[in-house]
């Protein structure tokens, strides 16, 4: 009942652990970002995060066969409050895959000028969501992780779990731009995370936040994790980065349902956590 | 070489500065026949003679120029002469915005009315800002925000906008430059960021760690030296293609610093402004966020082995100041 506290790794884990660090070391020894990329301070986070990611989440990952050794945008529902979905993505493409990356995940602005926490997040491959910054890593041949839904997917009350968010369509100007494929991500378990979510925007608004959610538990409870690597989703060849936004919405729209059919599978295949408690919280939320 | 060729007369106003003195040196030594006259308000101070450099202490006023300007018929204009911000800040805005500003408008002004026929002139990457949002590589047309948080960098900014439109209104009767380099290091250069790099009191930041663009005094001279024939009118950034962070470019000059946490570097600055022993506030936000600028238009006319100084090699040799 409480093999989600052992923070140990299975000697099968740790020995995938060693693969995974030599694999990054070689695939990025020459490289550099102007963010502070620090291969050291990733593996650190590795270290720390992978017991976590193994045995507090037990992250599952679905779709392996669909990621090819080159660059993706990467593209994923926001759910769970806190980017702790960001984080488990990318510990899953570091962990999981035969070729090891790291991917880069777009942090908001106010992030990334929070003293500590924006140097941490540089050195750990995450860098401020700018089109000219994306557009710079997948030129380097890196992949992104972006969330069309931006904090509206994240933040969202009980009641609206798993409901996908208005993608906006910054991210698939900026992969015809660099002409690269995008790969569809659904995470499910993560909105499970903190089952009751008030939403304090104003207060937020006050301390400088986007949103201020307000979960009655402050530390995430062990959901499982599924992750769901989609099939690639080429770009429209009759389209460019300047076409106008109607032009672009139907195939936004193709990402949107593919991730929406991903999070109903999920939905439908997940493991149990708490379900006696889901379906009265669920009632008692929908009258908010 | 034709006989104009031959025989350029070039101004270069700032000459106190050790990288006009670079330059200077670096012209005569490719063209032996040039005339070059050096002025500047401060004392002007050479440890070697230069033949073909002339050095002149003159204050900055109207007359004095247009003095200058009609005695001596000057085929290029470099105007370093650029109000520092480093070291304590004795200069109010209003009279920083009168030298920067006015004082360059007139030498617009002077260098039109007597025909010279190209005008450089060294403006900053300062005038971008350093802000929490910034893109990387920030191309020459990027909006000029450093105002914006630092109304002190009003002359900077106001000093490269009004370089800029008088350079496109008057562009087919005078060629204008424009460079906005990165952080110019090296022996001969008494900047703010040589001197808190070189500083035993530096300060290491612990909670930001920025990327910076360096470039060696003698690359930046060659950049305005290229000014004069290899690069049409325009704004220039300059940089190489390099960057690195904050604390690796101090652990390259082996400097250790004192670690510290920049987030309350502006408090503790107020408590410095009461012994004048303050750093320039928009200072911090450079040791806080990254300002890179992009080098591509520049690489355009100059080509990409421009370069001599590695930023490794440039770092450590300051270690040796």
């Amino acid at each position: 009942m409480f093999d989600q506290f052992y923070l140990g790794l299975s000697p099968q884990n740790k020995k995938q652990k060693e693969r995974v660090f030599k694999a990054l070391e070689e695939k990025y020894k020459d490289y550099r970002d102007p963010w502070g990329f620090n291969l050291g301070t990733i593996k650190k986070d590795i270290e720390f995060f992978l017991p976590i990611y193994k045995n507090y989440f037990k992250v599952r990952v679905f779709g392996l066969e669909n990621l090819k050794d080159k660059p993706y945008m990467m593209v994923s529902n926001h759910t769970g409050q806190l980017p702790i979905d960001a984080a488990l993505i990318t510990l899953a493409m570091a962990f999981e895959p035969s070729s090891p990356r790291i991917i880069h995940s777009m942090i908001e602005r106010f992030m990334a000028a929070l003293p500590f926490i924006g140097d941490f997040a540089a050195q750990s491959g995450a860098i401020l969501g700018d089109r000219a910054n994306c557009k710079w890593l997948l030129d380097k041949g890196e992949s992104i992780l972006v969330f069309p839904e931006g904090v509206k997917g994240i933040n969202k009350k009980t009641k609206d779990f798993y409901k996908l968010q208005h993608f906006s369509s910054g991210f698939y100007r900026i992969a015809l731009k660099a002409d690269v494929p995008i790969l569809p991500i659904t995470v499910i378990g993560a909105e499970e995370m903190f089952p009751i979510v008030f939403q304090a925007p104003k207060l937020g608004k006050v301390l400088g936040l986007p949103n201020l959610p307000l979960p009655l538990n402050l530390f995430p409870l062990p959901s499982p994790i599924d992750i769901y690597i989609g099939e690639e989703v080429p770009l429209g060849n009759e389209i460019t980065a300047e076409s106008t936004e109607s032009e672009l919405r139907p195939h936004i729209r193709k990402i949107e349902n593919t991730i929406k059919s991903n999070i109903v599978k999920g939905l439908d295949e997940r493991r149990q956590f708490g379900d006696w408690l889901r379906k009265p919280i669920n009632e008692i939320m929908k009258k908010f | 070489m034709s006989e104009e060729q031959k025989n350029k007369r070039i101004l270069i106003i700032g000459m106190a500065g050790g990288l006009a003195k670079i330059l200077a040196k670096l012209i005569l030594q490719e063209n032996p026949s040039w005339e070059i006259l050096g002025i500047d308000s401060r004392d002007i101070v050479l440890n070697e003679k230069i033949p073909g450099l002339k050095t002149k202490r003159l204050l900055y006023s109207r007359g004095n120029f247009e003095n200058l300007f009609r005695d001596s018929h000057f085929d290029t204009v470099y105007h370093l002469g650029r109000l520092s911000h480093g070291g304590v800040i004795q200069n109010g805005i209003a009279e920083r915005l009168d030298i920067s500003v006015v004082g360059t408008n007139r030498i617009l002004d002077l260098s039109l009315r007597f025909k010279v026929k190209k005008i450089i002139i060294l403006s900053t990457f300062h005038v971008y800002g350093a802000l929490s949002d910034n893109s990387i590589f920030l191309a020459e047309d990027s909006p000029l925000k450093a105002s914006i948080k630092f109304p002190e960098l009003r002359d900077v900014v106001e000093m490269d906008q009004t370089c800029t439109t008088w350079m496109w209104k008057y562009q087919g009767e005078i060629d204008s430059v424009i460079l906005r380099p990165c952080n110019i290091i090296g022996e001969q250069i008494n900047n703010s960021m040589t001197k808190f790099l070189t500083s035993p009191l530096a300060l290491r930041p612990i909670d930001y760690n920025p990327s910076f663009q360096f470039i060696h005094e003698f690359d930046m001279a060659k950049v305005l030296y290229a000014g004069i024939d290899k690069l049409p009118t325009g704004s220039y950034n300059v940089a190489t293609d390099e960057f690195i962070n904050l604390r690796e470019a101090l652990d390259l000059i082996g400097s250790r610093g004192i670690p510290f946490p920049i987030s309350v570097a502006s408090a503790f600055n107020q408590i410095l402004k009461l012994s004048h022993l303050q750093v320039p506030e928009y200072l911090i936000d450079y040791l806080k966020y990254s300002c890179l600028i992009d080098n591509q238009l520049l690489k355009e006319h100059i080509g990409e082995d421009f370069f001599r100084f590695k930023v490794e090699e440039s770092l450590k040799l300051l270690a040796n100041i």
